[in-house]
C-alpha cells in the first residue's frame, strides 16, 4: 500500500477462524480490516462503516448468502464504486465454476470477482491492489 | 389281412345272393362285413359307424346307391366306396367317380376282381388315413406353433423394460408396450422408419451397429434421461439380431427404468458432497492457521499462537468427532440388516451414559430425573444402538440446556409400544428450525449456539436407528423453553409379558 490512508476491507464469513485467519492476512499486508459472521451484521457495517472493499463468503447460514450480500452493496449508491469479491468452495465440491465475468452469470452474480477457497493471500491482495489502482487512476 | 388290421366293409345291395355271398367270401379273407339289403339301411349303418371301405349297389329300388354314399361321405369323407353296377358303362363310371366314389366293380364280378378292386380300395384308403393323421399331425403342430407365437407375444407384452426391434434399414419391426410408455409415443408404427423419432442417444445405440451393418457379438448400453430433472432415467442396451447366415437381421433395444437406482444414486453423491464440505471446513481452517505460523512476513503475537492452536485443535475434535458419527452411520446402515437383538435393560444403559456425561452435567450444573412406569415390558433390541441413541440425545439434552437447567427421562410403555422420553430445559427450536433438525449436518445457527460444538449428525443417527425398528419419532420445542424428544419402539412380537424392574 503506497498511500497513508489505509483502504478499509469489509470481511464477512460465518466460520469465525477463516474470518480471523483472512483479517490476519490483510492486516499484515496493510490494509484496516473490519469484519462480520453474518451476512446481516456485514450489511450494517457497510452502511456504517463504507468500506473501500468487500470480500464475502458465498454460502453462509444465517440470513443472507454472499451473493446475496453483495447484490445488495452492489446495488447500493455507494457500494456500486467498490470492488466486491466473493469466495467460495463450490467449485470445489460441485465443479461448478463460477466466474463473474461471463455475460449471464454477470447478470445474478453482482460481484467483481469470485475467487476460490482456500485463499491465497498474494492473489487476493493481487486482485484488490488492481481494483484500487484502477480506480485510483 | 397282412397288417393284422381287419379292413371293415359295408356291403349294400338289394340282391339278397350277392350280400351273403360276398359277405362269406370276404369274411373269409379276414374282412369284417356288414350288409344292409336297401339304400336307406345302408346310409343307417354307413353313417353310424366308420367303415373302412363300402361297396354299394348302383341300382336298388329305394334310394339309388351314389345317394347313398354321398350320404356316408357327408358323414365320414374317408371312407372308400366302390359303386357296383350291372348296368356298367363309361358314364355311370365317371359320375360315380365325380361323386366321390373310388372306383366301380362291373356286375357280375369274379372273386379276383372283388379282391383286386378292394385291395386297391383299402390301399387308397390307408394313404387317406396316413395323409389324414399326418395333416393332424401338422394341424397341431401349427396349433402349437401358433400357440408358442402367441405366448411369445404375451411375454414380451409383459416384460416391463422397454422392448424395441428395428431391421437393419431402421424400421421399426417389433415393440412391447413399455417401449411405447417409455418413449412416449402413441404408437409405433411397423416397418416405418423410426430412428429419427429416438430420444438422440437410443437413435445412437441403434446407429452403431445399422452404420456398419456387421453383425458383432457385442451390446453397447447408455443411461438416458428420457425425462428430465432426473424424473425418468432408462439404461438403454442395443444388440445385434443375426440372420441365419450371419448378416446384420436388425437390432433390439432394451429399456430399463433405473430412475429409483439414480435417484438413489443422486442423493448418495450429494450426500458425499454435502460430507466433504463439512469435512473440509475445519481441514481449511487448520490449513489456514498453519499458513499463518509460516508466513514470513506476518507476526503472531505469543497470545494469538496460542489463541490459533488452541482453535485449531477444537477444529480438529470437531472433524475426529465427525468422521466418528459418519463411521456410526455407515455401521448401522450394515446393521439393518445385521442386528443382535436381545432383551436390553434400559436402565442400565441410562445410568452408563449419565456416568459418561458426569463431567459436563455437573459443570451446568444439571439435575437429571430418570423415571420408569412400574410394569414395563422387555425391549427386544440391539444394545449397541439404543445406546447410540440415547448417548446423542442425552448429549444434546446437555449442549443445549442452561445452567441449572433439568433433564428428564421417562420410560413408559403403550400397546405394542415403548416410549422414551427426554426432555430438556434448554434453548428450544424454532418453527424452522423444527423442521430441518433430523438433516445431515444441520445445527440450528443463532446467537446461543455459536459456542456449542457438534457434528449435525447426532439426531440423523438416531432418526436412522428409530427408522430402523420401524419407530416413531416425536419432537415438542418451544423456543427457550426447551425440547422434549419422545421415541416410541415397537415391542417385539406383540407385548412381552415378562417384566422388568421399574427404576427410579
Amino acid at each position: 500500500m503506497q498511500s497513508d490512508v489505509k483502504k478499509k476491507i469489509l470481511l464477512v464469513d460465518d466460520d469465525l477462524d477463516l474470518l480471523e485467519q483472512n483479517k490476519i492476512l490483510l492486516e499484515s499486508r496493510g490494509y484496516q480490516v473490519i469484519t462480520a459472521d453474518n451476512s446481516k451484521q456485514g450489511w450494517e457495517l457497510f452502511i456504517s462503516e463504507k468500506p473501500d472493499a468487500a470480500i464475502l463468503d458465498l454460502i453462509m447460514e444465517e440470513h443472507d448468502s454472499g451473493f446475496v450480500l453483495s447484490y445488495r452493496i452492489k446495488k447500493d449508491n455507494y457500494g456500486k464504486n467498490i470492488p466486491v469479491i466473493v469466495l467460495t468452495s463450490a467449485a470445489y465440491f460441485t465443479g461448478f465454476k463460477f466466474s463473474a465475468s461471463t455475460g449471464e452469470e454477470k447478470e445474478w452474480i453482482r460481484c467483481d470477482e469470485v475467487i476460490n477457497k482456500p485463499v491465497v493471500a498474494d492473489e487476493l491482495v493481487k486482485k484488490l491492489e488492481s481494483y484500487f489502482s484502477l480506480k485510483d487512476s | 389281412m397282412e397288417n393284422g388290421h381287419c379292413p371293415k366293409i359295408l356291403i349294400v345291395d338289394d340282391e339278397k345272393g350277392l350280400r351273403i355271398g360276398t359277405k362269406r367270401l370276404l369274411e373269409g379273407e379276414g374282412y369284417s362285413v356288414e350288409t344292409a339289403e336297401n339304400g336307406y339301411d345302408g346310409i343307417k349303418l354307413g353313417t353310424t359307424t366308420e367303415f373302412d371301405l363300402a361297396i354299394i349297389d348302383l341300382k336298388m329300388p329305394d334310394i339309388d346307391g351314389i345317394q347313398v354314399m354321398k350320404e356316408i361321405l357327408k358323414v365320414y369323407p374317408d371312407s372308400v366306396c366302390l359303386i357296383a353296377t350291372g348296368y356298367a358303362s363309361y358314364e355311370t363310371a365317371i359320375e360315380a367317380i365325380k361323386f366321390g366314389a373310388f372306383s366301380y366293380i362291373p356286375k357280375p364280378f369274379t372273386p379276383e376282381e372283388l379282391f383286386q378292386k378292394l385291395s386297391q380300395g383299402y390301399s387308397r384308403r390307408e394313404l387317406i388315413l396316413e395323409k389324414k393323421k399326418w395333416k393332424q399331425e401338422r394341424e397341431e403342430r401349427l396349433l402349437e406353433v401358433a400357440f408358442e407365437k402367441s405366448r411369445l407375444n404375451t411375454i414380451i407384452n409383459s416384460i416391463t423394460d422397454g422392448l424395441l426391434v428395428v431391421n437393419k434399414n431402421g424400421e421399426a419391426v417389433l415393440y412391447n408396450p413399455s417401449a411405447l410408455k417409455y418413449l412416449s409415443f402413441d404408437q409405433i408404427k411397423i416397418e416405418e422408419y423410426i430412428i429419427d423419432k429416438l430420444h438422440p442417444q437410443i437413435a445412437e445405440l441403434i446407429n452403431k451397429f445399422l452404420s456398419s451393418q456387421k453383425c458383432e457379438q457385442k451390446s453397447f448400453s447408455s443411461e438416458v434421461e428420457l425425462k428430465p430433472n432426473r424424473e425418468f432415467y432408462v439404461e438403454a442396451t442395443s444388440s445385434p439380431v443375426a440372420n441365419p447366415d450371419g448378416t446384420l437381421a436388425g437390432v433390439v433395444v432394451v429399456m430399463k427404468d433405473i430412475t429409483e437406482l439414480k435417484k438413489i444414486e443422486f442423493l448418495k453423491s450429494q450426500f458425499v458432497s454435502m460430507v466433504s464440505h463439512e469435512l473440509k471446513a475445519p481441514i481449511a481452517a487448520v490449513y489456514g492457521y498453519l499458513k499463518l505460523f509460516s508466513d514470513t512476513s506476518i507476526h503472531l503475537s505469543e497470545e494469538q499462537k496460542l489463541n490459533y492452536l488452541n482453535r485449531s485443535q477444537i477444529r480438529l475434535d470437531g472433524l475426529l468427532k465427525m468422521v466418528n458419527d459418519l463411521l456410526d452411520i455407515s455401521r448401522m446402515e450394515l446393521k439393518t440388516v445385521n442386528k443382535e437383538i436381545k432383551e436390553i435393560d434400559l436402565h442400565v444403559i441410562i445410568k452408563a451414559i449419565i456416568e459418561l456425561f458426569q463431567i459436563e452435567i455437573k459443570k451446568k450444573n444439571i439435575s437429571v430425573n430418570v423415571k420408569s412406569s412400574e410394569m414395563l415390558p422387555c425391549l427386544h433390541a440391539d444394545q449397541d444402538e439404543i445406546s447410540r441413541l440415547f448417548t446423542n440425545l442425552i448429549s444434546n439434552a446437555i449442549k443445549y440446556n442452561k445452567t441449572n437447567g433439568s433433564i428428564d427421562i421417562i420410560i413408559s410403555s403403550s400397546g405394542n409400544y415403548i416410549i422414551l422420553e427426554i426432555k430438556d430445559t434448554g434453548i428450544g427450536l424454532k418453527p424452522a428450525e423444527k423442521t430441518k433438525l433430523f438433516q445431515e449436518f444441520f445445527r440450528a445457527k443463532n446467537e446461543k449456539t455459536k459456542d456449542i460444538s457438534g457434528t449435525g449428525l447426532g439426531l440423523s443417527i438416531v432418526k436412522r436407528i428409530v427408522d430402523s425398528y420401524s419407530g416413531k419419532l416425536e419432537v415438542e420445542s418451544e423456543f427457550n423453553i426447551g425440547t422434549s424428544f419422545k421415541i416410541f419402539l415397537p415391542l417385539r412380537n406383540g407385548i412381552n409379558n415378562k417384566e422388568q424392574k421399574a427404576g427410579n
